[in-house]
């Protein structure tokens, strides 16, 4: 059972809890937005643009989420531009995570089948009007599976934001660790905090999949 | 970006002193790939087994370990064994905290891989006597094993990416590195720079012959269908 001293110091990580759940949805809604847009640059078609899609996948995709993490944090300041912790922590990991969205909305456009966008458009539609009402919504539907898995790898990636000073969960349970010493009721308690955010997020995302295939 | 800044960045020894960081990151990633992979297909073998005593505990291992930070199980892993006397060296309590989380992510890679396999293979397989055991062995696996590559590669992509915690718990890696490099020079903009092109150019080399790797292995796939295509054709015409 757990110490009372670590259950003195609950609320701590019930905040730092909170704090983390607040950070995956605000990291997952910007991911959202900015891998949406990167998706329509790789889809457009005009080539300079198609490039700065693809150049902005392959580059956040192939780098260490903490390099993002400490360049917005540690190497922006030098450049005069200090940005707030939670703010980095938001950046970087969106960014990164954008990446993946990027790749996975893309497919979903490639996947719609070409016939909608011809009907679509000699029914009168301009590009961006069945981009936004006939194709991104079907896209979107088709790929919430692989989109579940990225939010998914988001949450856990939310614990690196403890390295540039964040009270996330992960902060507040190495911050409870060094008070108390009782290594493992503590990290198996943060632990358990981050199973009961993740894995019904899994569980969610398999049942998608599941259904998905059982209609194929 | 001024001079200063920039000078450490043209140093020989500085660069070597990076250099040495990568081959720690390099040993450190491929450890723990290893690892991961044994213990991925052992669990994954668990998984499946009808035994309900080895496939409960690997299921309930693939699914926790999975589902945490990687962070969380490095920091678990390093302070744990800390706690319990073993004052493993960073680098082996690195290695065994990315191999508990990817060894749970292998683990479900390799058991698609097997369930990918058609059933009539084992079945032909046992009945022309093979023990479960060997048909897993020299029916299945070598089978399975080609499907399974670009995912592994992906894997191994996440774990490179991955050994870069390690500098938070003081491993003498190629971001450590860079940090202490920086908090000499006061040029952290420059350093992350530098590294990260370093770690970006080995993710996206695995990347490509990832990449390479599914391409060929659908060829490969389409070649062999074409054969069995004309052999059929010829037996029909004989």
């Amino acid at each position: 059972m757990l110490p009372t001293a670590v259950i003195e110091q609950l609320p701590l990580m019930v905040e730092g809890f909170f704090l983390t759940i607040r950070l995956a949805i605000a990291a997952g809604v910007v991911s959202l937005v900015l891998g949406v847009s990167v998706a329509l640059l790789r889809v457009m078609p005009v080539r300079p643009l198609q490039a700065v899609g693809v150049a902005y996948v392959e580059l956040f995709r192939n780098t260490p989420q903490l390099i993002l993490l400490f360049f917005f944090y540690f190497g922006l300041p030098q450049a005069g531009v200090s940005l707030d912790g939670y703010v980095c922590g938001l950046l970087g990991l969106s960014m990164y995570a954008a990446a993946f969205v990027a790749e996975a909305v893309r497919a979903g456009i490639q996947a719609v089948a070409r016939g909608q966008v011809d009907a679509s458009r000699s029914l009168g539609l301009g590009y961006v009007a069945t981009m936004r009402h006939i194709v991104l919504p079907q896209a979107l539907v088709m790929v919430l599976p692989p989109l579940g898995n990225t939010f998914i790898s988001l949450v856990k990636g939310t614990a690196l934001v403890t390295t540039i000073g964040v009270a996330d969960l992960m902060h507040s349970a190495e911050l409870v660790e060094s008070r108390t010493f009782a290594t493992f009721p503590t990290f198996t308690l943060a632990a358990l905090f981050y199973l009961v955010l993740i894995v019904p997020l899994a569980a969610g995302v398999s049942t998608l999949e599941r259904q998905r295939a059982r209609s194929r | 970006m001024s001079y200063e800044k920039l000078a450490p960045l043209l140093d020989t020894d500085i660069w070597r002193f990076l250099l040495g960081g990568l081959v720690v990151t390099v040993q450190v990633a491929i450890l723990s790939i290893v690892i991961s992979l044994v213990l991925g297909t052992v669990l994954a073998v668990c998984r499946l087994s009808p035994v309900r005593l080895l496939s409960w505990p690997a299921r309930l291992y693939v699914e926790a370990l999975r589902s945490l930070p990687p962070f969380l199980i490095l920091v678990y892993v390093f302070f744990g064994t800390h706690r319990l006397g073993f004052e493993l060296p960073t680098l082996i309590a690195v290695v065994l905290g990315l191999a508990a989380y990817h060894s749970a992510k292998a683990a479900e890679v390799v058991r698609a891989g097997i369930l990918s396999i058609e059933k009539g293979q084992v079945e032909a397989a046992r009945s022309l006597g093979l023990s479960n055991l060997e048909t897993m062995f020299s029916v299945v696996f070598p089978q399975a094993f080609q499907r399974l590559l670009p995912p592994l590669v992906s894997e191994l992509i996440l774990i490179v990416k991955g050994t870069s915690i390690g500098s938070v718990l003081g491993l003498n890696e190629l971001l450590k590195r860079a940090i202490i490099t920086y908090q000499l020079y006061f040029n952290p903009l420059e350093m992350l720079f530098a590294v990260g092109i370093i770690y970006w150019t080995i993710c996206f080399s695995l990347s490509r012959l990832g990449r390479r790797l599914e391409t060929g292995g659908v060829q490969r796939a389409e070649r062999r269908a074409a054969i069995a295509q004309q052999t059929m054709a010829g037996a029909t015409a004989e």
